[in-house]
């Protein structure tokens, strides 16, 4: 007796084919095949899921959404939930490409400041022998070849290949954040390695806002602190009672959707930004609002160098 | 089908460790797929998943059964099973093969009706790669031992590695012949080795010829038995 029909299957399909995709390709996927529009139907949608998580569950693999937190968007994917031989099969990264990797997401998740970005120069300079130390506290004659003869080069070609496969992401400030499948697949890394949670969503916070009191531990995403004040008017710190200053964007309009989000997260989910350009530039509009900046004071010469190899015409 | 499912009692295995193991082969299958591009997967890398821990003789086969059960109602995928029938005309010496045995292969094929796919599913990124799939097969199947000179005669050279859409055209090419699209043939000759291309099993597979063989009939515009003589 088939449990899933061909329309589940077809947003399983769409999931796996293309990678995680937005909220809003999801929808459409969504709606294209049943004829019903998640946001009015809400039961139905959530329906789908769950029947299709009961089936995906019999191999370990989970259909689940997140919120990015460099654009604050909703995205879908298909994740893995068991980390065995199989699944360790499934990468065609090299082991010093993912020690590399790794590297740069323990820098982005342990960071105090929770920026969520490490700069380029620092990702470039990561030593590959320092991972393998921290791992296993081998001497270091015993890092492989491999490892030591990683050289710059191989690096940024590496970052390159990480962004392009949605890994990492490269954030307006041209530094390098984590993309949305680190998102959907180390959620429960994140709170393993202790990474902050957000006060009201708790999710990982490790690009958030933290509380102007310095002793005070609260951080809070940028999406959940808008939603928050837009609710109250202001803000005061759960923990500390300090009231915290917001800032409202300066130049995207001010759109809250009410659509609700399944099934994690119930936020509203402001998008304004066009679906399918270089994700460059897709950041670059995304985030008009920013408040903070990265500060990487070499970076000028590096960054400049990186902007005249991608071709994506932003107005700078 | 609830039949069989009971059936594994025989193999003197739980009903957890069948489903522990089909799992595993469904994994196998959609994480190898991943990492090598869709190039088809041996049945004896399946096999081995189960054999390594069950002693069972007919147990591999079994499970992989139920694996192709579990892909379809699941995921909506089809696990192919492509039969290496044709060996090359020359030695075996290229290509690694086993002895004799007709090693069977699997490659997973969305069930979905080709409009749903098309619309939904397709990666966009990836589809200048479908495109210059089916124009070499399309090439070889017509004439096989001349790919390169028709493939020039649309602007791809072996030599360029910096193609727009492409970009190394000849790596495309071994990707194809990885993924079994295409096989290579070394013929010595009076000019000496020449290499030429000749279908694999993945381009034999029925449906793929019937439908590659329709397509080419309508560019051409002639009937499909006009095709096949060229």
């Amino acid at each position: 007796m088939a449990v899933l029909s061909w329309k589940h299957h077809t947003l399983i399909q769409s999931l796996l084919e293309r990678g995680p995709l937005t909220e809003k390709e999801f929808h459409f996927i969504f709606t294209g095949i049943t004829g019903q529009n998640p946001g009015t139907h809400q039961g139905k949608f959530n329906d789908y899921l769950l029947k299709i998580n009961r089936e995906l569950s019999y191999v370990q693999l989970d259909l689940r959404a997140c919120r990015d937190p460099y654009d604050g968007r909703v995205y879908f994917g298909v994740v893995n939930n068991v980390s065995d031989d199989q699944s360790k099969l499934g990468t065609k990264y090299s082991v010093p490409q993912i020690a590399f990797f790794k590297a740069i997401v323990e820098a982005i998740a342990q960071d105090v400041t929770a920026e969520g970005t490490i700069c380029n120069l620092d990702a470039l300079n990561i030593k590959l022998e320092n991972q393998v130390l921290n791992s296993s506290g081998l001497q270091s004659q015993d890092v492989p070849a491999a490892f030591k003869n990683f050289t710059m080069s191989h690096k940024e070609k590496t970052l390159d290949q990480l962004v392009k496969d949605k890994w990492l992401c490269y954030t307006e400030d041209d530094n390098i954040g984590l993309g949305i499948r680190s998102i959907l697949d180390l959620r429960s890394w994140f709170h393993n390695a202790g990474v902050p949670s957000c006060q009201v969503c708790n999710e990982a916070g490790f690009k958030a806002k933290l509380c102007p009191n310095d002793g005070c531990a609260v951080r809070i995403h940028h999406y959940c602190l808008k939603k928050r004040f837009y609710q109250k008017g202001m803000l005061v710190c759960p923990s500390c009672d300090t009231q915290w200053q917001y800032q409202p964007p300066k130049a995207e309009p001010i759109e809250v959707e009410d659509e609700e989000t399944e099934p994690v997260q119930s936020q509203p989910s402001s998008n304004p930004g066009p679906s399918q350009p270089s994700l460059r530039s897709k950041r670059k509009r995304q985030r008009l609002d920013n408040v903070e900046t990265a500060g990487c004071s070499s970076q000028a010469s590096g960054a400049n160098r990186k902007r005249v190899t991608r071709s994506s015409a932003h107005p700078r | 089908m609830s039949n069989l499912g009971d059936d594994f009692s025989q193999f003197d295995i739980s009903k957890e460790e069948k489903d522990k193991l089909v799992a595993e082969v469904v994994r196998y299958i959609l994480f190898k797929t991943h990492q090598n591009s869709g190039c088809p997967i041996k049945r004896e890398e399946l096999s081995q998943l189960v054999t390594k821990n069950y002693r069972h003789r007919s147990l591999p086969a079994y499970i992989i059964n139920e694996a192709k059960a579990k892909l379809s109602t699941i995921f909506g995928y089809e696990l192919r099973e492509l039969q290496r029938s044709r060996p090359s005309s020359t030695s075996h010496s290229r290509l690694s093969q086993q002895s004799g045995v007709d090693a069977k292969s699997y490659v997973i094929i969305s069930q979905l009706p080709a409009e749903v796919y098309k619309k939904y599913v397709e990666d966009v990124n990836t589809s200048h790669l479908t495109g210059f799939t089916f124009v070499a097969i399309s090439i070889v199947q017509l004439a096989g031992d001349n790919l390169w000179h028709h493939l020039k005669r649309m602007g791809l050279h072996e030599t360029d590695e910096n193609h727009p859409v492409l970009g190394n055209v000849k790596q495309i090419l071994e990707t194809l012949v990885q993924q079994r699209y295409l096989q290579k043939d070394k013929v010595s000759g009076p000019e000496g080795t020449t290499l030429f291309y000749e279908l694999a099993e993945r381009a034999l597979d029925g449906t793929v010829s019937e439908r590659i063989k329709q397509y080419i009939s309508q560019i051409v515009k002639k009937d499909d038995a006009t095709v096949d003589i060229l």
